[in-house]
């Protein structure tokens, strides 16, 4: 369980997050969302312990974020984010076997278990025969396959996903959706993710976090969040759901 | 992938480097006998420690290029480009003018504080959130050069008597060699070495980015501080020793990555024995090319090293 109390955040003297008060359950696919600049990223670069909340507290199992060290919070955290660094040289098998670092001692070889995770986790995501590619010669989506192949290896119970389907097609951000669903579904992984596109996080996600600058809107189960009063509070564009479908009026 | 297979490898290159280093010191202007050898003052004073204080160099610079290119994330940053060496090379001549050379580790220490505030502040300079800006960088890098270059030459002409040339400390070289300097240098060398080794699998996982690094279970900021500090170290005092040999960093790691790939765990070993055995060759042509005049080794190594620099920069063209 996340739980996160009076979170403030900010970078300088621009105040980011404003006194958060959330709890996400075990096991629940929760999509983040809200306008540009109102905090998502920082939300979760917070929870992955990357920035350093400047008040109020995150804890994760009842145990303090602080308290753990950065190999532990690797083991409970893993975090997808939006641009994946294409100038490395590493093939994907590589890239995913880095996954096991939290794992392994320093000078320690990669074990047989390490080798059988990955391959687990890379048929997983389709990303098996794509093992010898270095990430230049891949497209997007296959690139962000293999990225969710390497958060699976680290084998968190939590993953933290920073809007991975940006800059993907709509069949490929289908495609990681989909994905992250039967992760959600198949290894009961509690799965936070930063979207923008609001058809695809309700179609997918089974709860909402809304944010609005950096104070929780709503958090809550996504039928009943995703309202087109709430859209037009939060994006100020007017909406109209028809049959699970959210259209957006000029 | 198979790192098993590197072990006899290296131990094979090792040989070979030995036998190089045997065979160089043997050669010079005067060329000694096999026979001759073992009472030769020449060979064991002279050739002997020049030698093997090249190796300690190669591998050192080799060791920091293939460091600074994973930490830094830019293909082009050796201790020479980023300007550390120079840095050092400055606290050396600052340390020499100061009468420091009668300590042990005074030349060194003095080197060691200059290296790491040119480091710190390139640092602050370059960084950019926290990815280093590759242009600032160079510039950086280029900039701190000229500038610890004409201090020396002015403090070079207000301290004739004290200051070998200036050539010695741009270009460098390995001509003053002794047993002192390799005793000095061995330890240095040894002990950043092995932090380097210790932490080469970080290192891997620094190329992918800080956060990334982080999130995958590295404490990035100590790591980083422990790699900069020892390696910095392993330059400065080679630079104390020899002056400043320019590209042997960035020319090392780039030819080991092609045969090894990117992983570190096999790029610092290889770059070990290779950066070892670059400068040994190319030391031992300053000496014999022309002889008996003696080319300065850095020129040598800029030869070689500065259009491999060119042709990285144009393959690099479109990240900047």
């Amino acid at each position: 369980m996340i739980k996160l109390s009076n979170l403030h955040y900010s970078y300088g003297d621009k105040e980011i997050l404003k006194g958060l008060d959330l709890e996400i359950a075990k096991g629940r696919f929760c999509a983040v969302m809200g306008a540009n600049g109102c905090g998502k990223s920082t939300l979760l670069k917070c929870i992955a312990g990357l920035n350093t909340a400047k008040g109020g507290r995150i804890s994760l199992d009842g145990k303090d974020l602080a308290a753990y060290s950065t190999r532990e919070l690797a083991q409970q955290l893993s975090l997808v984010q939006q641009q994946s660094h294409t100038d490395m040289e590493f093939s994907a098998f590589e890239i995913v076997l880095m996954g096991r670092n939290p794992y392994q001692k320093r000078l320690q070889n990669e074990s047989e278990q390490d080798w059988k995770i990955v391959e687990e986790c890379m048929k997983m995501t389709n990303t098996w025969g794509l093992r010898f590619s270095k990430p230049h010669e891949m497209s997007g989506g296959e690139l962000q396959r293999v990225m969710i192949a390497r958060a699976l290896a680290q084998k968190t119970p939590v993953m933290l996903l920073d809007e991975p389907t940006s800059n993907l097609d709509i069949a490929h951000q289908m495609e990681i959706m989909q994905l992250l669903c039967d992760i959600n579904a198949n290894e009961r992984k509690t799965i936070l993710i930063v979207v923008h596109d609001m058809n695809l996080a309700y179609h997918y996600c089974q709860e909402l976090l809304l944010l609005k600058s950096g104070k929780a809107l709503y958090y809550g189960p996504m039928e009943e969040g995703l309202t087109p009063e709430r859209i037009k509070e939060v994006f100020g564009v007017e909406a109209e759901i028809y049959q699970k479908n959210i259209f957006f009026r000029k | 992938m198979n790192r098993k297979k590197d072990i006899p490898i290296l131990a094979g290159l090792t040989l070979v480097l030995l036998a190089a280093m045997l065979l160089s010191a043997k050669i010079g202007v005067v060329d000694i006998g096999w026979a001759e050898l073992r009472g030769s003052a020449v060979f064991w004073q002279l050739r002997l420690p020049r030698v093997v204080l090249s190796v300690l160099v190669g591998s050192a610079l080799a060791i920091c290029g293939a460091t600074y290119q994973s930490v830094f994330r830019n293909p082009l940053t050796d201790p020479y480009v980023l300007g550390i060496s120079s840095g050092a090379s400055l606290g050396a001549a600052i340390a020499i003018i100061l009468g420091l050379h009668s300590y042990l580790w005074g030349v060194g220490g003095m080197a060691l504080m200059a290296g790491l505030l040119t480091m710190l502040l390139i640092y602050k300079i370059a960084s950019i959130g926290n990815r280093m800006h590759t242009t600032t960088l160079l510039l950086t890098g280029t900039c701190f050069t000229f500038l610890a270059g004409a201090v020396i030459s002015f403090l070079m002409v207000l301290n004739q008597d004290k200051m070998e040339s200036i050539v010695f400390w741009t270009m460098g070289s390995l001509g003053s060699a002794s047993w002192n300097d390799v005793g000095i240098l061995a330890p240095v060398v040894l002990l950043g070495t092995l932090c380097v080794l210790f932490y080469s699998k970080d290192l891997n996982l620094l190329l992918a980015g800080s956060e990334t690094a982080k999130s995958l279970g590295v404490e990035v900021e100590k790591v980083k501080r422990i790699l900069l500090f020892a390696t910095t170290m392993m330059v400065a005092f080679a630079v104390s020793s020899c002056g400043v040999i320019g590209f042997v960093g960035l020319i090392v790691p780039h030819a080991v990555r092609l045969l090894t790939g990117p992983d570190n765990r096999r790029v610092i070993p290889y770059s070990i024995v290779a950066g070892g055995l670059l400068l040994l060759l190319c030391d031992t042509l300053a000496r014999t090319l022309m002889q008996p005049a003696e080319l300065p080794v850095g020129a040598l190594t800029a030869i070689i090293g500065a259009p491999v620099f060119i042709i990285l920069l144009y393959k690099n063209k479109k990240q900047f």
